[in-house]
């Protein structure tokens, strides 16, 4: 009996054995039919979480969908094109946007995709059943707010089809940028049928849903890969070279680059602990994040004294901070706005046309002493040791040394206690929604190349302004911009609240992001752009 | 025996439930929440927290969430917003149980050999070989054992590949990675176990008997020495089988690993208890075959359940 047992036992083993000796779970099995295919594979760090156009809320889900959805405009690093729209047309006060829709516009699937599809789209998006994330970006149509929270139907959100081929769009306030946000995702069109047939799991695999744009998802392993394929729908697909593009997740950067070298990846991240080893290969992008130090100036915090917060300004020296914390990769900033946001005229960037450095890269030690001196007289402290000061950050190896580094020049320069507290990256949202910080290590990621993405933060009622910044004069100016309908004017009124937040030292500009690209020297025409997506594949093309 | 395993079977259902209604309050008192980002407005995080029920009583929240996973329903992640909890688990748990039985199939035949041998000549040179493989097993982190096959057997010589789960080839360097722990582990175990075996009466009866050194070695003695080794696979099964946060990401494999960690930093509060709960109930499973194996193995220790 015992040997029965154990024979039963061994030979249960021995099958697992060879089951597992069998290939793998979802073993590729193509690898044969993919000759003479031009496909393109990158990584992406995180899998998107979802590729419901308006639940979007990531950059991975963002760019996955640059590919597969036809907006009625297209953003080709930053210069708008027509997409579903073949052209449109802006009411003389900047309110009611017409745009034409292209004809025979078609689903992946074969069914028309006309303007009711848009409409849906934009009005799903703002719908507070849908519960999207991303809704804030509606907030720009007439009656958007109210949609959003449920205090207006749907239906009176201003975009309607005045006919299968029309779409007009209604907005609260004037808006140069506005047909850089009809390209993003949340704008797309959806399809009522299969969003009402499919519920939460629209998008959720190729087969649950339909594509607009020049590529369809043809396959999703969830956790691994996604696979687009090029769509024979769309009305531009003449334009389109490449059949198949594969997004890879590879969590570890490092793997991502040894999967490279290997030929296994045409496109991935270098990490920073790898940089020096790569420079010569790689192309260094801005991907449009921005980050600075927000100073809580909440009634009793001690940053609600301005000339403490000068002198914060003051004793960076961000030239080195830079080395030491991102060895070199990232850039040293010391404004506000990205540079790389439009200027006022088609073609142009904002830094280009407006200047600026607030304060000077490398410090200013005496200039931060004198400030810290008036600071401490208006505080009452006699001496800089008795100055305290919490630096709330993430908890990520990164965040540290950052912290650690801005921490050792402060002191140094000022001889004030800087106090470092790690936290979670959601308890630190937590806390800066809260006001419960002294400074916090935080950053803006633009949702449209336009200075005000980044200006409306600061309003006094705005709703990320979590360090009760306040400055009527400031508020007047940004408000105003958004009735400006001369666009010098109105770049120059932004320009203006800009030199006003930064005079106040509402934040301690640090850095601006850059990606350390390894791409394949035969991929021709790649983008990379820094608002609302990063890689651009639509138009590549593999060299023979 | 029956009665036995009955007795066993209801006890876990009782710890499960103890454990998520735990888990169910404790994610809710993790700082942040699921929909906290830095881009969030009050009105928004209004209509999140009604769409996902969050904006009704604890109470209310638990009694939903215990309905619907009496019919195994694990409801839907809050990150994945298009992914069921149970369509997650079922996608990356085949991965993370491919790679666990391969790692534990190489770690469970060369950790035995390896102790075997080291006790069979113990102070010998070959012992302390198997020493020396035992302490670098145990005292090398995983991920830099992964890094350092990735880069001596993928990037310098090019034998296998450097990453990712679709072939065979794909397996070999991620179950080593994986199973090298185990191996060292099971081989001290192993080899501590069969000294003493080896200094037993019926060790000197089966000398007597006249038989061979192998029949000795193989009937006899690791039979009796297995035992040490088959209690800590039951725990050992539940965590290599259900993924490996670390040597996943490492060889970007889509198993279960990730979720675990990712979770709990998004504040999934779905995923978190959805992966409590299976990791939970796989576990109590395993230390139960564990248990019922001990009977099969161990004549001694078989319950008596047959006389009664």
């Amino acid at each position: 009996m015992k040997k029965r047992l154990l024979a039963v036992f061994l030979t249960a083993a021995m099958t697992v054995t060879l089951m597992a000796g069998c290939g793998v779970p979802g073993g590729s099995s193509d690898e044969g039919d993919s000759e003479g295919l031009k496909r393109v594979t990158y990584s992406l760090r995180e899998e998107p979480p979802t590729l419901d156009p308006q639940l979007m809320n990531s950059i991975p889900s963002a760019t996955a969908a640059i590919h597969t959805c036809a907006g009625l405009t297209r953003n080709v690093e930053g210069e708008i094109r027509g997409d579903g729209a073949e052209d449109w047309e802006v009411s003389d006060d900047g309110l009611v946007y017409t745009f034409h829709l292209r004809d025979g516009l078609k689903w992946s699937d074969g069914e028309d995709l006309t303007a009711e599809d848009y409409v849906y789209g934009i009005q799903r998006l703002m719908d507070p059943a849908t519960a999207s994330t991303y809704s804030f970006l509606g907030a720009i149509l007439k009656n958007g707010n109210a949609v959003n929270a449920g205090e207006m139907e749907v239906s009176e959100l201003g975009v309607t089809a005045p006919d299968e081929s029309t779409v007009e769009i209604t907005l609260e306030h004037p808006a140069t940028y506005f047909t850089a946000m009809t390209a993003m995702s949340q704008f797309c069109p959806a399809r009522q049928d299969l969003v009402e047939e499919y519920g939460q799991d629209y998008a959720a695999d190729p087969d649950k849903a339909a594509y607009s744009g020049p590529f369809v998802v043809s396959e999703w392993k969830h956790g691994d890969e996604i696979v687009l394929a090029k769509n024979d729908q769309y009305w531009d697909k003449d334009s389109i070279n490449l059949d198949e593009i594969v997004l890879k997740t590879v969590a570890d950067a490092k793997t991502g680059v040894a999967m490279w070298e290997e030929g296994e990846l045409d496109i991935t991240e270098v990490p920073t602990e790898m940089t020096d080893q790569y420079a010569d290969q790689s192309e260094f992008v801005f991907d449009g994040a921005n980050d600075y130090l927000a100073l809580n100036m909440s009634e009793g915090r001690i940053l609600q004294n301005k000339n403490l917060r000068l002198a914060l300004n003051y004793a960076v020296n961000r030239e080195e901070y830079i080395q030491l914390a991102t060895n070199g990769v990232y850039e040293p900033n010391t404004r506000y706005v990205l540079p790389d946001v439009n200027g006022s005229e088609e073609g142009t960037n904002y830094g280009e046309e407006f200047p600026y450095e607030a304060f000077p890269v490398a410090g200013d030690v005496d200039q931060a002493k004198e400030y810290l001196n008036a600071a401490m007289s208006e505080l009452g402290y006699s001496d800089p040791s008795e100055v305290v000061i919490e630096l709330l950050t993430t908890d990520t190896d990164l965040a540290k040394k950052q912290a650690e580094v801005l921490q050792d020049q402060i002191q140094e320069a000022l001889g004030i206690t800087i106090e470092i507290r790690q936290v979670t990256y959601k308890q630190r949202l937590e806390m800066e929604a809260d006001k419960d910080f002294d400074m916090v290590f935080t950053g803006w990621v633009p949702d449209y190349p336009d200075a005000y993405s980044y200006l409306e933060l600061w309003l006094t009622d705005g709703s990320y302004n979590h360090t009760s910044y306040s400055n009527p004069e400031y508020d007047e100016l940004v408000i105003g911009s958004q009735t400006e309908t001369d666009p010098k004017a109105r770049a120059e009124m932004l320009f203006q609240a800009e030199q006003i937040f930064l005079q106040d030292a509402g934040v301690v500009p640090l850095q601006l992001r850059r990606i350390q690209l390894l791409v394949n020297d035969n991929i021709e025409n790649f983008n990379v752009y820094f608002v609302g997506y990063n890689y651009n594949l639509v138009y590549a093309d593999i060299k023979e | 025996m029956a009665k036995y395993i009955l007795k066993r079977i209801g006890l876990s259902i009782v710890t499960l439930l103890v454990l998520t209604t735990i888990v169910f309050v404790l994610v809710r008192l993790m700082p942040g929440d699921p929909f906290s980002s830095d881009k969030m407005t009050p009105e928004i995080r209004a209509n999140m927290e009604a769409y996902y029920g969050l904006d009704k009583s604890l109470p209310e929240q638990y009694i939903t969430y215990m309905n619907n996973l009496l019919h195994g329903d694990l409801g839907y992640s809050m990150k994945y917003v298009n992914q069921s909890v149970n369509r997650i688990i079922a996608d990356a748990f085949p991965y993370s149980a491919d790679l666990g039985i391969r790692a534990l199939i190489f770690a469970v035949i060369f950790g035995v050999t390896l102790g075997v041998v080291a006790s069979l000549n113990r102070g010998k040179k070959l012992d302390a070989v198997c020493i020396i493989i035992a302490i670098i097993g145990t005292s090398i982190p995983d991920f830099i054992m992964g890094s350092l096959l990735q880069y001596f057997f993928g990037i310098r010589w090019g034998l296998l590949p450097v990453a990712q789960y679709t072939s065979v080839a794909h397996t070999i360097l991620p179950s080593i990675a994986v199973g090298f722990y185990t191996l060292a582990m099971v081989s001290r175990l192993m080899r501590a176990s069969m000294l003493e075996v080896v200094t037993s009466d019926y060790t000197k009866t089966a000398k007597a008997k006249g038989l061979s050194k192998w029949r000795i070695t193989i009937k006899h003695q690791i039979r009796n020495a297995i035992m040490p080794v088959v209690t800590v696979l039951g725990p050992l099964v539940a965590s290599v089988l259900t993924g490996t946060f670390v040597i996943e990401a490492l060889f970007a494999i889509p198993g279960l690993g990730k979720h675990y960690v990712q979770s709990i930093s998004n504040n999934d509060y779905t995923l978190v208890l959805g992966m409590t709960i299976f990791f939970g109930a796989f576990l109590i499973l395993m230390n139960l075959v564990v248990d019922i194996l001990y009977g099969i193995i161990d004549p001694r220790i078989r319950l008596s359940g047959k006389g009664k």
